[in-house]
């Protein structure tokens, strides 16, 4: 974590000297995640998930000379974009109907249990299995680097590991042993969630 | 719940891949971001020519300061609208409102957009062409910068290489034009350019192409560049020649037309002998045929007089309707 950070100060201090290509990097790394992230806050409005991400993005690039580095750069993003969406519940007045995540229901675990369960025909295990997606999305996004997309292809896509290794320009070992440590980042995630 | 060592690839493949947003969204929120990004660098370094010149004010005249400061945030019109046709919407404060009216002249920060048929010229500051197919949507952020949020531009700088050149920033990559013609198609995360004339500079995730005369770049949202070659006079031209606003010809003589229409139309112009040029000199233009498209606008004009034209691949001559040229 601490070596990512101090990537996270590199690519802040790149994009603050007015480097575009650090810029654009951060950018399309950034921003389907964000848009992700701001979509389970405001579910079934994509049109306000896109403004909150676009105010995310202006705010965090106007701000960024105060980021210091003690978390990683997109943890930050993701606390100034809950603000954004904060400011969006409060100004339209819903705090009533504000989305509960997943993160904070006391019984994730049981929701995680149940989606490993058999198929059942209960209209609340659809719910939860929506709940564990989202969840297990989010814990894929917030993975360093390239672990996220490096799962997705082992995974989903079912790459050999010498595929996933000419992906990410890497020898055999090297990629081997990048899976492992995707692998073991998405444990810890999820289990800092449970 | 099956094992631990399981629980990642379970895990991962019940919930699918993860949903990729919307590729008019990624542009939108880019052109925003990358406006902040910019005037955030500005800012820093206006800041720091001002302590700069602060702590050298001890022992150096002020004007230092005029002459370090960069160009602040351009004020006033940066475009006029030069032709419109079909639906063309202007981001207003009450939302988009229809843009009716040629000659509008639009300010920096303005967002133009074009319908399902829909197509506009823009003049901008320097004199250069700006045209917006259908289902375009631009910002025009300073003078000689715009960016493109989806869909196709073509760009005319006009033939002096040390024009002001024009920087198009796209979620793609940005392209800077270095006195030419060319066209933009952006899609999400993917381009395609198409130099017609002179050469443009493309900028994207560190790297830097050139794309010259006659070639077709593609870059797919994975970054891999296809090149290919078109025509100048290639059919894919048209739409930006249909939209083509023609300067006043009143009162000109007929060769400014059809150099003009030659350049338009991406041909190189050739007179049938000396005598020819001479009489497309003395021919002194009257009348309106600015919406007329390029070649019909000369065809219109030539048949009141004793030159045609005649169109072989890339070249455009015009010939006399008689015998005697020489």
């Amino acid at each position: 974590m601490a070596e990512l950070v101090h990537l996270d100060r590199a690519v802040a201090r790149r994009i603050l000297g007015g480097d575009e290509a650090a810029f654009r990097d951060l950018f399309d790394r950034f921003f389907p995640r964000l848009y992700r992230f701001a979509l389970a806050r405001v579910p079934g409005d994509p049109d306000t998930a896109r403004d909150i991400v676009q105010q995310t993005f202006c705010r965090a690039i106007e701000r960024l000379d105060t980021y210091r580095g003690e978390a990683t750069l997109y943890t930050w993003f993701c606390q100034i974009c809950r603000n954004v969406v904060a400011d969006h519940y409060r100004r339209n007045s819903r705090s009533g109907s504000r989305v509960v995540l997943l993160e904070d229901l006391p019984d994730a675990r049981a929701v995680l249990e149940s989606f490993a369960a058999p198929e059942a025909d209960e209209p609340e295990t659809g719910v939860l299995r929506e709940q564990v997606h989202r969840i297990v999305e989010a814990t894929l996004d917030a993975l360093p680097g390239r672990y996220g997309e490096a799962l997705e292809w082992k995974y989903i896509d079912g790459l050999s590991v010498r595929e996933i290794a000419q992906r990410l320009s890497l020898g055999e070992k090297a990629a081997e042993s990048l899976l492992t440590r995707a692998r073991e980042s998405f444990r810890e995630a999820i289990a800092g969630i449970i | 719940m099956k094992p631990d060592t399981d629980i990642v690839e379970m895990l991962i493949r019940s919930a699918g891949r993860r949903a990729e947003p919307p590729a008019d969204a990624h542009g939108q929120v880019f052109a925003a971001a990358h406006a902040s990004f910019r005037a955030k660098i500005q800012g820093r370094r206006r800041a720091w020519i001002l302590r700069a010149s602060a702590a050298a004010a001890l022992v150096v005249a002020v004007a230092l300061v005029v002459r370090w400061a960069p160009p602040g945030v351009p004020q006033g019109k940066i475009a006029q609208v030069s032709r419109i046709v079909g639906e063309v919407e202007l981001a207003t404060a009450d939302g988009w409102q229809p843009l009716t009216e040629p000659r509008s002249r639009l300010a920096a920060g303005s967002r133009v957009r074009t319908q399902a048929a829909g197509r506009v010229a823009l003049t901008l500051g320097g004199g250069e062409s700006l045209r917006l197919a259908a289902r375009t949507e631009v910002m025009l952020d300073a003078p000689g910068r715009l960016y493109v949020q989806a869909g196709t531009i073509y760009v005319d700088s006009g033939e002096r290489p040390s024009a002001a050149r024009i920087e198009v920033v796209t979620p793609a990559g940005t392209a800077r034009d270095v006195g030419t013609q060319f066209e933009l198609h952006v899609e999400g995360a993917a381009l395609r350019l198409r130099v017609r004339e002179g050469l443009v500079m493309l900028d994207r995730g560190g790297r830097s192409l050139a794309g010259r005369a006659g070639e077709q770049l593609t870059v797919d949202g994975l970054g891999s560049v296809t090149r290919a070659s078109i025509s100048p006079t290639d059919p894919a031209w048209h739409w930006a020649e249909a939209v083509a606003s023609m300067p006043d010809m009143d009162g000109k003589p007929a060769s400014a037309l059809i150099a003009w229409v030659a350049r338009e139309t991406g041909r190189r112009l050739q007179y049938e002998s000396p005598i020819v040029e001479q009489r497309a000199a003395a021919v002194i233009l009257h009348g309106d045929i600015r919406h007329l498209a390029p070649l019909e606008a000369l065809e219109a004009m030539l048949a009141t007089t004793d030159l045609r034209v005649e169109l072989d691949g890339d070249t455009m001559e015009i010939r006399s309707r008689t015998v005697e040229t020489r």
